[in-house]
Order: C-alpha cells, then structure tokens, then sequence
C-alpha cells in the first residue's frame, strides 16, 4: 500500500507540472504568517516550496506572495528564526490566500516554554511544551521534559523513574491527563513513574491553576495534559523520525510517527524504542539503572459530513526499569551504613545493560473512543469512551529464588465515559458543563507471597460541572462549580492471625467551585487572579495501605478516619511584554489544604525480626503552601537572548508548627542562547537556525525542613551547567534536524532533595545527548 | 439528528451497562512462604548439660502483636555448640528456613555482636568457597556479666571482605534479613 502511494505520489509530482504547463500557470498563493502565541506578524519566514524548489520570504507585515504556480498539489515548509518549522499543504486550484501560524520556541532554554497568552479559553496560567522541544528532550521521561517550567519540579527515584510535582503536589493531587483521559495507574506510589509515552505528543501542558473542573481526578488545581494533535489535513503519507543517543546509560532511542489524511479514515501511528543501560554519577556507576520501553500509538479519525467527526486512539506504554541495586536495604541499620558510604554498596566497575531485581515491570494500555457532534456554530457535542488497563510488577531481591517473583503485583482496569456540552451564546458568553463517570477495579496478584501493600478495591465516582465564561471589555471572566460522588468498595486481608477478609465501604462528597478574572490594559500587559475551592477524597493507599516500604525502611499505616481534604487556593499572575525586547511572567499562589493528608512519623519503633522500623501513620493537619513563579527573557539583539526562571516555593504544617516535607528546593534556571540570522552554508546545504545555548541550573539547598523530619539533612545545593546546540537542514523533501545537549559539563558531584536516591548515591554526571530527527 | 438521538441512547445505555459497584471477589489470601517468623539460638554446654535456648518469636509477621523474646543464663568460662534454626511457623507444617539459608549459604552470613566482654563466637561451618555460614557455631563465655547479645543475618553480603570472614559485620554491606537483639546474663 505504502509503495503504492509513494508510485502514485511520484507520478503526481512528475505527471502534474508537464500537465501544468500545458494549463494556466497563472495562479498566486498569496497570505500571511503570524506568531501563534501572540498573533502578530512574523517578517522574515522563509517558504520553500518542495516541488518546484522555489520560495518566497514575508515581509515586515507577515505578507508573502508566489506566483506563477500551476494548478497542482503544494508542500510548503516554512522556516524562520526561533520557531519551529512547520509544512503546510495546498491544493491548488485557483488564486488562494493562506493564514498561517507558526509556534515560537523560546529556545533558550533546553526545553522550550511558552506562556500563551492568546489562549483565551481559560484564566488559568497554562505553560506548555510544543513538538520541536518534546523531540528534542526525546531521550528524557514526561517528569524531567516538564522541569524547565517554572513551578515543576519532579520526584524521582534515580532518574529513571520520575513524577511531575506542580507547586508542591504530586501523586494523588495531580492530575494527569493521557489524551483527555484522567491517567488511571498507580500514582500512590511515590517511586511509581506516570506511565505516558510523551513522545506520542505534540503539545504538553501544564494547568498551574486554582480548582481543575473540567476533568475528573484529584480537582486540587494543576493539571498536567498531554495531547496529540488532530491528524493534519494532507492527503500523502508524512511522517517524522527521531533517533537519539546518550553517552551516559549508552541510551538508544528510537521515535516514528506516520501519518495520512484520508477523507475516509485519516490514520496515524506512533512509535517508541528506547535502551538504556547503567548510568553514571561523576565518579562511579550506578549499578541496575538501565531501563527498556516499547511504546505503540495508533490514532484513527472520520468525518461525518461536517458535523460529525469521531477517532480512535489506542497506545500501549511497556516499560521494564532497574533501580539503583545499593538502595534496596533491610532496615534502618542498613540506611544508616548506606549514608555513610562514599560509593553504594554493590556498585560494580563496568557497565552493563543489565537489568536486575530490584526492578519494575510495568505495562498500561489506553483505548478511547471520541466523537464530536457540532449542532450548530454555537453548539457543539462531544462524547468520550475510555478503556485502561494498568500492570505493574515491582521485583525485590528476595530469598530462594524469589527474585523472579514480583513482590508487588497489581492489575488496575479503568473506565471511563464522559458527555461533554459547550454553547456559546451572544456577548463572548460561553457555557461548558458535562458529565463523567470513571469505574477503577484494583486487584493484587497473590502469586506475590507477601501481602498487598494497598488492598483490592472498586472506585465509583461520577462527577458533573457547569462553567461559564465571558468577556467584557477588557476583563475576561470564568466562574465554574463542579460536584463529585466516589464510592470505594474495598476488599482488605487483615493483619492479624488468622488471616480474613475485611470490607469497608466509603462514600465521598466532593465539591468545587472556581473564579477567575483576566485584565487586558493592553495586548502585551495582562492581570489574572484564580481563586478555587476543591475537595479531594482521601486515596487507597492513605486509608488501607499497610507495610513496609523498602525504600524508605519505615512502616507505613494507613487510616481509616482520614475525611477528604478541603482546599483553597489563590493566584495572582501578571504578563507582561515590553517592547517585543522584555517579556515577563510572574505567578504567585497560596494554597491552603485544611485536613491534609500526610505521613506522619510515629513515636513508637516497631520491633520485627529483621530489626526495629519507625512507623509512620496518615494523619491530618492544617497546610499552608505558597510560592513564585517567575519567568523573565530579554531579546539583546535579532540573535542574542537571555532567559531566567525562578521558582521558589515554601509549606507550613499549621497544627504541628513543622514545615511540609517533600516540598521542592527553590531553583533557578538560567540561559544565554545565540541563534545565527542567517543560514551558514556548507556546499550546496544550508544550516538553518542554527543556535547555541548555555544553560545554567541552580538549586538551592532545602532549608525549610527539620532535622527530626527526616533520616539525613536534605543534601546542599547544587549548579549544573548544560549546553545546547541545534541545527535544521532543508533536504528536497525532508527536513532534517540535529541537536547535540550535554547536560552537567563540569562533571559535578551533587544530589537533589527530591531525588529519593539521594540517601544512597549521587546524581547523574556528563552525558553528552546527540539527536537527529526526520521530518518529511 | 436521527443519528444523533440514536447514538445518545446507545451512550446512555452503554454507561449503565458498566456501572456495578461492588467488588464481587475475595482477594486471594497470598501464601507468605518467605516470612521468618522464629529465631532459635540453641546453646549446648561442653560435655552436656541444659541446652540454653535464645528464641525470638513474631508469629503475625510485622506489626500486629509485639513479638516474644526470650533471653538466657550462660555459665562463665564454659564453651557452647551453637545451633541456629530459622522457621515459618505461619505455615502448616512448619516451614523450616534453615534449609532455603543452607541451600543459599554462599548469599548469607550470620553475626554475632556482643556487649558482654569474654563471649567470642567462632564459625565452624562453611560454604563452598570457604567462607562462614554461622547456622554452626562455637560460644565461649569468659568472665561473669550482662548485657545484649545481637544476631545478623546479611543477605548477599560481601563476604571476603576485610574482616567479614572473621566474623566482623562492619565491612560485610548487604541486606539485613535478620536483626534480633537477646538479653544475656554470663554466671
């Protein structure tokens, strides 16, 4: 099929123009090309034409014109400083006029970040990550490709395993949104990674808001989304390809994504490989930290005449991760020995790509069914299916050959079903309401010979919200409530001899409201306040889990008489744009979390026969968070950009008097980048937008924390120096890009507070990340 | 519209088709094999006599009820014959672990730490390369006195480390499977 295309393909592009000659070749292309986030003009894009290999650039007011053409299918690539490219297509019939957008990459920094203020459809502060830094960071996890916004920071364990955390929550307060589906996994776990393939892709965004409405899941603000896009409407076979290479782990990667437009049935498919084997700290290696992942996407989409436009999406995310071998531990006497140990206990001298217990297996598949039903301009439909299904195994080194037995085996099926209304009335009024309903059945595999950490449970929940917004004048206004019922039925093994079944059944109320207001003094000077009442029911692992957990060498209790957490969060945002030269982004938030739900560290020392554990039991209090996000870039001159964020972020525990541990160190990240205005040529090539960038990371030390809060004092800060340089090379049909990072150049020794590996080693040292990427 | 309507019914049907809410299964009961609940350190005088029995006893496994440990009177500058046995009593019969330790001897290694002065514990058993086990022992008691006697059990330790042959835990890194401390009196 695909050979026959390319035939056809081929045919077309030969057949057509010695056909054209013979017709009218009189026709013009004419438009403009506009900055997509901010919607002004864009001078100097460059559009290449593929198969005549002639072009036009835009002038001071975006315009471009090409004429001569004949009637005939068109590629266009478009190019320009500082953003990536993009391909249109064209068929061409008669004089047309094309308005395009191109999406800006800041690309000072190693992963690019854009505030968008022409998102109107929220008041919420939304930061995203768009397709060219999502492959450009393909060698990293979804947790370390969100880092570089202000106010994300990730909890780890190694670097193989690492959780988004948005202004202090993670976990069961974060939600994650795979494809508009509410992940569905094992977020309880702080060593459990989310499991989404981001390179299945194009757009990453992250909610830093007050109360999320709209989507089902913890509703305590931030919300992180992950999105492919709609398949582009081109009737031939594109696609990209992205392999990439790490010194550090001697990682490969491998992406392809395929796409073809069909009025039909337009099709896309997405793939992933990636090995890794032992990393590296400055001076040793960490060994078992390689980790393996085979990813599948498949995305279908069909219009129905007009109105009706439906798709398909399955992905399958498999994943096998070591972990650092010297971390797993017996008790706190071994906790102990491992803080004081310069290297790790069972680090090994050469590298292998080896993976051992302690490990995690882990497998998820996602099937979603959508369709969209548009009534009429005003009002729109849409009605969402979902399907989950979640495996994960995590292996311990064990006694008699148990080693090859997970120690934790959980299966998890989601589902999940949605109808969603929007209208938008007169006067920018616009109305947004729906319904969900989300089913979990959790069951452990007794296969283990050990008892399930959490217990086998079913969740019900249905939920319903209704949110308004409007503008008036120069305000933008959105006001939203939405209410949610949780049913778990849970199904425990007691603890006590002889061993029963225990079944608590619980019924939880949620209830949110948000408001928020937007100020316009100008186009390039906004004012937001959020202001967000959530609820969040207490999780599984918070009411029943009961253990020990290895990591950490302490027993762990969960509470029966935890009630949900009530929260209320403000945030105040300013953006402003100066000149086009100076751009600031500062947010600032206060969240307060009355009957939060924590980990507390108990006075007794629990006896057993592998020594004495402390025991920590989920306990409620009163929380304060608050924090800034500060975002500022300076355009020096055409080429020159300099870019700095901060984030700084502190917790209070209000009863206790303590402050709220596992909280992220405050950070600055900064960076100087250089781009070449013009193209350098080498031979009849041209290296397009090539730049250079030097990225500096400081993280401060945890200051905000109590000896007695933790086994060791939290590490001391650390400054990272990274470095970037990219290329994009225009063939005649593809486009080809080279990227070369090298992240942590000095080699430093260092480790991070919220790394929980920091107990036993070091962080990563140099890795020198090379990336080549096809686009055709 | 007609389409429309029809789907509409079919999505409401379809969701309460998936709705039931209870979990219909009991888990199954997993079978904890690898628990060691019991810890015996039988001390065998020299020429016969009482066996002193040390016992550390969890039947519940962690948490739950508070284990039972039961401490022992030795004689002073006598020599005793230890023998070590690690059993699953949650299981029926008896698991004994012992074994699965003498199966994998080359992965673990017992020790010894005392407060009491004079009380030296000598291996005399061995894995294949040579190194210690310590489910056989010898304790010779000095002087008279109290305090603890605590016993290890490392799991993968590296034992040709400097001084874990000899019985010394400070080098032997590993995972502790094993940490029971013992009140002892030496008369």
């Amino acid at each position: 099929m695909l050979q026959f295309n390319r035939v056809i393909s081929i045919t077309l592009l030969v057949v057509l123009p010695v056909l054209a000659f013979s017709q009218d070749c009189s026709f013009t292309l004419k438009g403009h090309v506009k900055d997509a986030d901010t919607g002004s003009p864009l001078e100097f894009v460059s559009l290449f034409v593929e198969s005549t290999g002639t072009g036009a650039v835009t002038d001071s007011t975006g315009y471009f014109e090409m004429d001569h053409l004949c009637k005939g299918d068109y590629h266009i690539v478009l190019s320009h400083l500082s953003c990536e490219s993009k391909n249109a297509f064209v068929h061409l019939v008669g004089d047309s006029t094309l308005e395009l957008t191109m999406e800006h990459t800041a690309n000072v920094l190693s992963s690019v970040v854009v505030t968008s203020k022409s998102d109107n459809k929220t008041t919420q502060n939304v930061e995203s990550i768009n397709q060219q830094s999502i492959s450009d960071n393909a060698n990293e996890n979804l947790g370390n490709m969100l880092q570089s916004i202000a106010g994300v920071s990730t909890l780890k364990t190694g670097s193989g395993i690492a959780k988004p955390v948005v202004h202090g929550l993670y976990g069961n307060r974060l939600t994650i949104l795979n494809n508009g589906i509410t992940q569905s996994g094992q977020q309880w776990g702080n060593d459990h990674s989310p499991e989404i393939d981001p390179l299945v892709a194009n757009k990453i965004r992250v909610i830093k808001g007050t109360s999320s409405l709209e989507y089902m899941g913890s509703n305590l603000g931030n919300v992180v989304i992950v999105e492919p896009k709609r398949i582009y409407r081109d009737p031939h076979l594109h696609g990209r390809a992205h392999y990439s290479l790490e010194t550090n782990g001697r990682s490969h990667g491998l992406n392809v994504q395929l796409q073809k437009y069909n009025p039909k049935l337009s099709w896309k498919i997405n793939g992933t490989l990636k090995k890794s084997g032992d990393q590296k700290t400055a001076h040793y290696f960490l060994t078992n930290t390689g980790d393996q992942e085979a990813n599948l996407a498949l995305q279908f989409e069909k219009s129905f005449a007009d109105k009706w436009f439906a798709d398909l999406f399955f992905s399958t995310y498999n994943t096998e991760i070591g972990v650092l071998r010297g971390s797993h531990i017996g008790n706190l006497t071994d906790l102990e020995e491992a803080f004081h140990r310069e290297i790790p206990f069972y680090t090994k001298d050469s590298f292998s790509y080896q993976i051992d217990a302690p490990k995690q297996k882990v497998n998820h598949h996602l099937l979603k069914l959508h369709t969209r039903y548009l009534r009429d301009d005003a009002q729109q439909f849409n009605f969402t299916f979902a399907a989950q299904f979640d495996n994960r195994r995590e292996y311990d080194v064990r006694r008699g050959g148990r080693s090859e037995i997970p120690a934790l085996s959980i299966q998890q099926f989601a589902y999940f079903a949605e109808a969603k209304y929007q209208r938008d009335f007169k006067r920018q009024f616009r109305l947004k309401s729906g319904v969900q309903m989300n089913i979990t059945d959790n069951t452990n595999n007794p296969n283990t010979g050990i008892l399930p950490l959490i217990p086998d449970y079913l969740a019900y929940e249905t939920g319903v919200y209704l949110i308004g917004s409007k503008k008036v004048n120069k305000s933008f206004l959105e006001i939203g409530v939405r209410s949610d019922r949780i049913n778990q039925n849970v199904v425990a093994i007691s603890r006590t001899l002889p061993r029963e079944i225990v079944r608590y059944d619980n019924v939880f109320q949620k209830l949110g409201t948000s408001l928020g207001w937007r100020y316009s003094f100008t186009d390039d000077l906004l004012v937001s306040y959020n202001m967000g009442l959530a609820t969040r029911n207490p999780a599984i692992n918070e009411l029943y889990s009961f253990g020990l957990h290895q990591g950490v060498s302490g027993i762990e209790e969960g509470n029966l008489h935890l009630e949900p957490e009530k929260s209320l969060k403000s945030t105040l945002g300013l953006n402003a744009n100066i000149r086009a030269k100076l751009s600031l982004d500062v947010l600032g938030y206060y969240q307060r979390i009355k009957d939060y739900i924590y980990l507390d560290p108990q006075k007794e020392i629990r006896l057993t026969i592998r020594g004495a554990f402390p025991v920590f039991e989920y306990k409620q209090t009163d929380a304060e968070i608050f924090g800034l996000d500060f975002t500022g870039k300076y355009q020096i001159n055409r080429s020159l950009k300099i870019k700095c964020s901060y984030s700084f972020i502190k917790g209070h525990d209000l009863s206790n008097h303590v402050p709220v541990i596992n909280l992220p160190s405050n950070n600055i990240l900064s960076s100087i980048g250089y781009e070449f205005f013009r193209p350098i040529a080498i031979g009849h090539k041209k290296l397009e937008n090539f730049t250079v960038e030097l990225i500096d990371q400081n993280v401060f030390e945890q200051k905000n924390i109590l000896p007695e809060q933790d086994f060791v004092p939290p590490p001391k800060g650390y400054n990272l120096l990274n470095a970037k340089l990219a290329t994009d090379m225009q063939l005649k049909k593809q486009r080809l890009r080279f990227t070369l990072k090298v992240n942590n150049i000095l080699n430093e020794s260092y480790r991070d507070y919220l790394n929980r590996q920091r107990y036993f080693a070091d962080g990563l040292g140099t890795n020198f990340i090379l990336g080549i990427g096809l686009k055709f | 519209m007609s389409n429309f309507k029809a789907f509409l019914a079919t999505f409401v049907v379809a969701t309460l088709l998936i709705t039931s809410c209870k979990k219909d299964k009991d888990p199954v009961i997993p079978n904890e094999e690898e628990v060691i609940t019991t810890l015996k350190y039988t001390l065998t005088p020299a020429g016969g006599g009482t066996p002193v029995v040390l016992s550390f006893q969890d039947l519940d496994g962690d948490g739950g009820n508070a284990p039972v440990i039961t401490g022992g009177t030795l004689e002073a500058n006598q020599t005793y014959t230890g023998d070590m046995v690690l059993l699953n009593e949650q299981e029926n019969p008896v698991d004994n672990i012992t074994e699965e330790i003498h199966e994998e001897n080359k992965d673990h290694q017992f020790f010894f730490q005392t407060t009491i002065p004079g009380i030296k514990v000598s291996y005399t058993d061995s894995d294949a390369d040579g190194h210690p086990v310590g489910l056989q022992t010898t304790l010779k008691t000095g002087d008279a006195g109290s305090g603890m006697l605590k016993i290890t059990l490392r799991h993968q330790p590296d034992k040709s480390a400097t001084g874990v042959p000899q019985g010394e835990i400070t080098n032997a890194g590993g995972e502790t499977d094993i940490e029971v401390e013992f009140d002892v009196t030496v008369q």
